[in-house]
């Protein structure tokens, strides 16, 4: 069976549009979306509306949670004091925006979905914040796969799609038996094999950072384990000249056009923030 | 006494064919960038790069000029904005140095360079503005300013990538965090923005007092809104601070305090 | 090169002393005394005393954290970290991003809540604040937790991935926690992994993700088990690592009221 995975819509309709059509043409039997349906892009409302007509599971993501919580996302989500600034500009005029059942809407939306073997979250299991990106340590992106419980582990967040797959993982651990006495003693090895497990970043439908303002979602194959990235061009002037009108700042109508937009990244992606 | 006046279009590299013998010359040096104000990114990078050049200002320029020892090497940057043909320096026994892209470097072509100069240079391969489609300068004073690093990483990716009207040039003297100062260079055409770290000590105590500046040239600019994303990328009193009571600490520890950790997230 | 590290004194000053006077016994003396968090708690004599206008029951954490600051001429200068106990205590004082210590209130009630509160004075509050997060000491990082959380309870039972993700995060080839209060010593070998990325771009070359073998070590807690207080010594220089137990007897008045942290 084939399932659509987008993710990372950002407030951005024409996109959604595109892709939805996209998928039509792919025949994928299901959609599953990884969050961010709101923020940066002019269209928040109408993107909601969207998913909840046609019923699609999504998660929450880490801009939902702030419309629904008010913005408590730390500094340390932000690439720069600057991103930051500007981030806390499309906060606040979504927050303006976005109508009350929309609100409650994305209030209910589920950190993390699953589906047999299959893991849906926004940016890791530990958190919505944290960037699974393709050049993390193996281990430490197998240790999300299996602290999801799961073979394959959908996540977006970083706006740029990857699929990465972990193999022939072993690690051993030798145990000091010493729980008191004068030195660790009778060291005992133990031994872990992982079997294969799958890290897929669907992209970004409606903020793309891969250079090219076309939108990003990917195609699994539940059968065959088959993954394949779609990039969909659309009309992204429309959104583009959308955004200045509606009074978002115009910075992020240039980013958008050149796929270079905002995605929060801390220094240390694999930061937790706490607050 | 031996002057060398040097002209080309913006982004040619006439600071970089300058600054070859500033870096060997064993006589007296002496700069000079005429009508580009004292904050001038050039006059800035030649003092924070050669320290034992002297840069003279506009107004001591004439006095000096008379008085200097006989074996003063002075050369003088001529902004592309200055017209050639009616300089005061041209009555001056000196030499005539033009930077031209390389394809133009041939004394058969025809431009305002060639009827000045008596020497030609092969310089930076960029475009040469049209005579009628002049660029403007804009230059936005920053001394005191403290960069967020990651702010203007991101700041000067737009910047030169159009986001705030289209850049052929850009050069500037930006202070950082840890009381370092980089010059910052573009230049349409070539690839990347490029990063030198100033040799000069570290400003850690408060808001730098050394010169800093930021100049762009090109078209159509918004400076407005290019001013106001330039200030947001600054740190506040309280960030910079913090920051520095940090890098003050680190060169004596490499503890990971409560407030080092706040700093860094 | 000779260093002392130290966990879990939750308050217990009687036990605190016992390990200090074990450390001036030992033949190679410690040249670094590290304390890895949880300086303060409820394992020492920390009733609430004003009101019994009893002098011999005197408030440990205050006094343990008195000691700690002027630790007397000629003794080591102990560096400290913050640890779980602490945190609690700041999200009390809300100097944390959260506040009222939920955690604390499921781990001991309202009383110990208030027994916390009571213990420690403001100022107290204040220097502790100011401690370190965690100490980066050549190839080692020494913190309470981990680098995923002040509350990270690392055990040789945890899971072998997850072991080796707090390695990885540490970013150092020794591990030194106090959390779980117990004295381990682990050593996890991720011998192998491939990893494949395939982007927009394509299949990227294969990588061989394995690493050389790190270790985890658990340092003990001086002050959670009555009378029993276990520590940990270690040479950078040798790399030798040993754990000490000092048995020390009970305090005089009612030790330990039972409010030890599981």
């Amino acid at each position: 069976m084939k399932l659509a995975v987008i993710s990372c819509i950002h407030g951005n309709a024409e996109a959604l549009d595109a892709v939805l059509a996209d998928i039509d043409t792919q025949r994928a039997e299901e959609i599953y979306c990884l969050g961010d349906l709101v923020g940066y892009g002019p269209y928040p409302n109408e993107v909601v509306e969207k998913i909840r007509s046609l019923a699609i599971p999504s998660c929450q993501g880490c801009w939902d949670e702030d419309i629904v919580d008010g913005l408590n996302a730390c500094e340390c989500s932000y690439p720069s004091q600057l991103a930051e600034y500007r981030g806390r500009l499309a906060h606040e005029w979504t927050d303006r925006e976005i109508h009350p059942e929309v609100r409650e809407y994305l209030a209910t939306l589920p950190l993390t979905l699953k589906k047999d073997n299959l893991c849906f979250v926004h940016g890791s299991p530990n958190s919505q914040h944290e960037y699974l990106l393709p050049s993390m340590d193996g281990f430490a992106a197998l240790e999300r796969v299996l602290s999801a419980d799961a073979d394959v582990l959908f996540c977006g967040h970083t706006h740029v799609p990857y699929e990465r797959k972990l193999e022939n993982a072993a690690l051993s651990v030798k145990v000091g038996t010493a729980e008191s006495g004068d030195r660790a003693q009778q060291l005992q090895e133990q031994q872990f094999q992982v079997p294969l497990k799958r890290v897929i970043n669907a992209g970004s439908v409606g903020e793309p950072r891969h250079g090219r303002p076309n939108a990003t979602y990917v195609i699994y194959n539940t059968d065959t384990a088959e993954v394949t990235f779609r990039e969909v061009t659309y009309n992204y002037e429309k959104t583009c000249q959308a955004i200045v009108e509606k009074g978002l700042p115009p910075i992020f109508a240039w980013r958008l056009a050149k796929g270079m937009e905002f995605a929060e990244r801390a220094d240390d992606p694999s930061h937790v923030c706490e607050r | 006494m031996n002057i060398t006046l040097v002209a080309g279009p913006p982004g040619i590299g006439k600071t970089t064919w300058i600054n070859q013998f500033l870096s060997t010359s064993k006589q007296p040096l002496f700069y000079l960038c005429p009508a580009a104000g004292t904050e001038a990114v050039d006059r800035l990078r030649v003092g924070y790069h050669f320290p034992e050049v002297t840069v003279v200002e506009d107004t001591q320029a004439a006095a000096l000029l008379m008085n200097l020892p006989d074996q003063a090497q002075i050369y003088i940057e001529l902004g592309f904005h200055l017209d050639l043909a009616a300089l005061p320096f041209n009555q001056l026994p000196c030499r005539k140095v033009a930077i031209v892209p390389p394809e133009l470097a041939q004394l058969t072509e025809q431009s305002e360079w060639h009827d000045w100069a008596d020497e030609l240079v092969a310089g930076n391969k960029i475009q040469v503005p049209h005579p009628n489609c002049f660029p403007e300068t804009r230059r936005m004073p920053l001394t005191g300013q403290v960069f967020d690093p990651p702010s203007l990483d991101e700041l000067l990716t737009e910047i030169t990538g159009g986001a705030y009207g289209q850049v052929i040039r850009l050069k500037g003297i930006f202070e950082m965090p840890d009381g370092q100062a980089f010059d910052i260079d573009f230049v349409e055409g070539l690839p990347g923005i490029e990063y030198t770290e100033l040799k000069l000590p570290r400003s850690l105590k408060g808001r730098p007092t050394r010169p800093s500046s930021l100049e762009v040239v090109g078209y159509d600019f918004q400076q407005k809104t290019m001013a106001e994303a330039l200030g947001v990328s600054c740190l506040s009193d309280e960030l910079i601070a913090q920051y520095q009571r940090q890098y003050r600490q680190q060169y004596k520890t490499t503890d990971l305090t409560n407030n080092a950790e706040e700093n860094v997230a | 090169m000779k260093w002392a590290i130290l966990s879990g004194i939750e308050g217990n000053l009687t036990a605190y002393e016992a390990v200090l006077k074990d450390l001036r016994q030992l033949r190679q003396p410690v040249t670094e005394l590290y304390i890895l968090g949880d300086v303060i708690g409820l394992s020492g004599n920390n009733l609430k005393n004003n009101n019994l206008q009893d002098d011999s029951l005197q408030n440990d954490n205050e006094a343990v954290i008195r000691r700690l600051r002027h630790p007397g001429v000629g003794q080591l200068k102990p560096q400290v970290c913050v640890g779980w106990w602490e945190e609690q205590c700041f999200s009390l004082h809300g100097l944390s991003g959260l506040p009222d210590a939920p955690e604390l209130m499921a781990a001991v009630g309202g009383d110990g809540v208030k027994a916390l509160w009571d213990s420690v004075s403001r100022k107290s509050v204040q220097w502790l604040r100011s401690q370190h997060f965690g100490f980066y000491e050549l190839d080692c990082l020494l913190i309470h937790g981990s680098m995923a959380s002040y509350a990270d309870e690392l055990t040789p039972e945890t899971p072998a991935i997850e072991l080796c993700d707090r390695l990885i995060r540490a970013d150092a080839n020794h591990l030194f926690c106090g959390r779980s209060g117990r004295t381990f010593e682990c050593w996890v070998n991720p011998n192998q992994l491939h990893s494949t990325v395939t982007t927009l771009d394509g299949p990227q070359p294969t990588q061989d993700q394995s690493k050389t073998p790190r270790r985890i070590v658990g340092v003990g807690s001086v002050g959670r088990t009555p009378g029993q207080a276990t520590y940990t010594l270690y040479s950078p220089g040798s790399n030798q690592l040993s754990f000490r137990t000092v048995n020390y007897g009970q305090a005089k008045k009612g030790k330990a009221k039972g409010f030890g942290f599981p």
